[in-house]
């Protein structure tokens, strides 16, 4: 079922408590009483087509408006990504190391194997960090910067040294996939981590893991099948117009 | 001795059952499952228990499916099932091709081939775990040396080493050389202060 502007945003939460995780992101918080999806949006100026779009993604697994989305600016796009690698790095990667750090702790026999879990996801932490850090200084101003000379009737040729030096294209190769380390990590604890191991915590974590993965797999699908087309697009457009002129 | 068992996933209910019904014509064999659609493709990626899968090609195209058909390598060999001359698949590994066109002895031929070919190099494997020599391989991957040191160790082609790689990877399930070498180190194939 989708969930539509004028259902409640608390029936919302009933449907899938995964759009917590959304809600999140966009900054809205619990207590929203009975109001709609499209007044609550309102109230924290979301966009509330936008929070629809991907409040359904996150309900409904198959659903990916791809067309739809591309139609939204880039600014609103990268501004949500940019608030996804905030709950990764702010949320996500301290509750994952956190039941690490338990198990490191909790267990006597053997302790060598934890730490080298530790040590495994501190360096995925900083390879992370790495490719967020990336685009968000890189990759965003990029784009942001080639919609601002899309929309301008007469854009400064400044704009087109700039994509000499970059291009979406760029980024979509060197665009490295970010969950192969944890479906390692995942596959390690399910099939090799000899037992006696404290299985709570064990399950816990590959709870945190699945989730993260994909969390990242959703996030990494709305840079490549959204983000990169949709500057490829107007990355064509300029250069038509200059020629043009 | 323990009958070879199939799952067929395919969409169509009639192709689904007549495949079923000539492998069945194999002795030992036997179909424990029929899948029909992606979804249920996805939720037995990880609990599949049947030797082989025979796979309709066209779901290898959905990304979903993708993602989850690694979960299926540490035990569970892949058949695809394709409808036209294009055999062209790529990223995952199968052990070979049936096409919907192709006559049943055809296909009986080619089943036994393939079941007869796998039950001589399984004889060297530990149920679910790597060979020796791809141990080697593992344990110098984990110490951190390149395809072609190891295969100058190892006096053997570096095409011989990425295969290898390739094997340990589906038969572990672990794709990175970070996850590789934890899995070395818990399996003691190397020590733990000799990873870089
Ligand atoms: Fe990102
Ligand atoms: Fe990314």
């Amino acid at each position: 079922m989708l969930i539509t502007k004028n259902i409640k945003m608390a029936d919302v939460i009933h449907m899938n408590y995964f759009t917590l995780s959304a809600l999140n992101r966009f900054g809205i918080e619990l207590g929203f009483g009975d109001k709609s999806v499209e007044v609550v949006c309102k109230e924290y100026k979301v966009d509330p087509e936008f929070f629809l779009e991907i409040a359904n993604t996150f309900v409904n697994k198959d659903y990916f408006p791809k067309k739809h989305l591309q139609t939204f600016s880039v600014k609103l796009i990268t501004d949500y990504l940019q608030k996804t690698h905030h709950y990764y790095h702010k949320v996500k990667v301290p509750e994952i190391e956190l039941l690490i750090e338990n198990m490191v702790e909790s267990c006597y026999t053997q302790k060598d194997n934890m730490v080298l879990l530790k040590k495994f996801f501190n360096d995925y932490k900083n390879e992370l960090l790495n490719h967020t850090q990336r685009e968000e200084e890189v990759v965003f101003p990029y784009t942001i910067a080639i919609e601002n000379a899309f929309l301008n009737q007469n854009p400064d040729e400044s704009i087109l040294h700039m994509m000499e030096t970059y291009s979406i294209d760029v980024f979509e190769n060197e665009h490295d996939n970010i969950e192969e380390k944890l479906f390692d990590l995942k596959n390690i604890i399910i099939k090799y981590l000899p037992a006696p191991k404290d299985q709570r915590l064990c399950n816990k974590l590959l709870y945190e893991l699945f989730n993260l993965e994909q969390d990242l797999n959703d996030h990494s699908r709305i840079e490549e099948k959204v983000l990169v087309p949709k500057i490829r697009e107007m990355e064509k457009q300029i250069i038509n117009n200059f020629t043009n002129r | 001795m323990a009958k070879i068992t199939f799952a067929i996933c395919e969409k169509s209910f009639l192709i689904r059952k007549g495949l079923a019904s000539v492998i069945e014509k194999i002795p030992d064999t036997k179909i424990i499952q029929q899948i029909e659609n992606a979804e249920e493709l996805i939720v037995s990626a990880n609990n599949c228990e049947a030797d082989y899968l025979i796979l309709n090609k066209k779901f290898t195209t959905d990304p979903k499916v993708k993602k989850v058909l690694s979960a299926f390598s540490g035990t569970t060999r892949f058949i695809l099932l394709v409808n036209d001359n294009n055999n062209k698949v790529s990223g995952i590994y199968y052990d070979g091709i049936i096409d919907v066109n192709d006559t049943q002895n055809f296909i009986l031929k080619k089943i036994k081939e393939i079941t007869g070919k796998n039950a001589v190099i399984q004889k060297n494997v530990i149920p679910g775990e790597i060979s020796k020599r791809e141990a080697d391989i593992l344990k110098n991957i984990a110490l951190g040396f390149s395809n072609k040191e190891i295969a100058d160790k190892l006096f053997i082609s570096v095409h011989t080493v990425v295969t290898h790689r390739k094997n340990i990877t589906r038969k572990l399930g672990i794709k990175t050389v970070p996850g590789l070498t934890i899995y070395a180190i818990i399996n003691k194939l190397i020590d733990i202060d000799k990873a870089e």
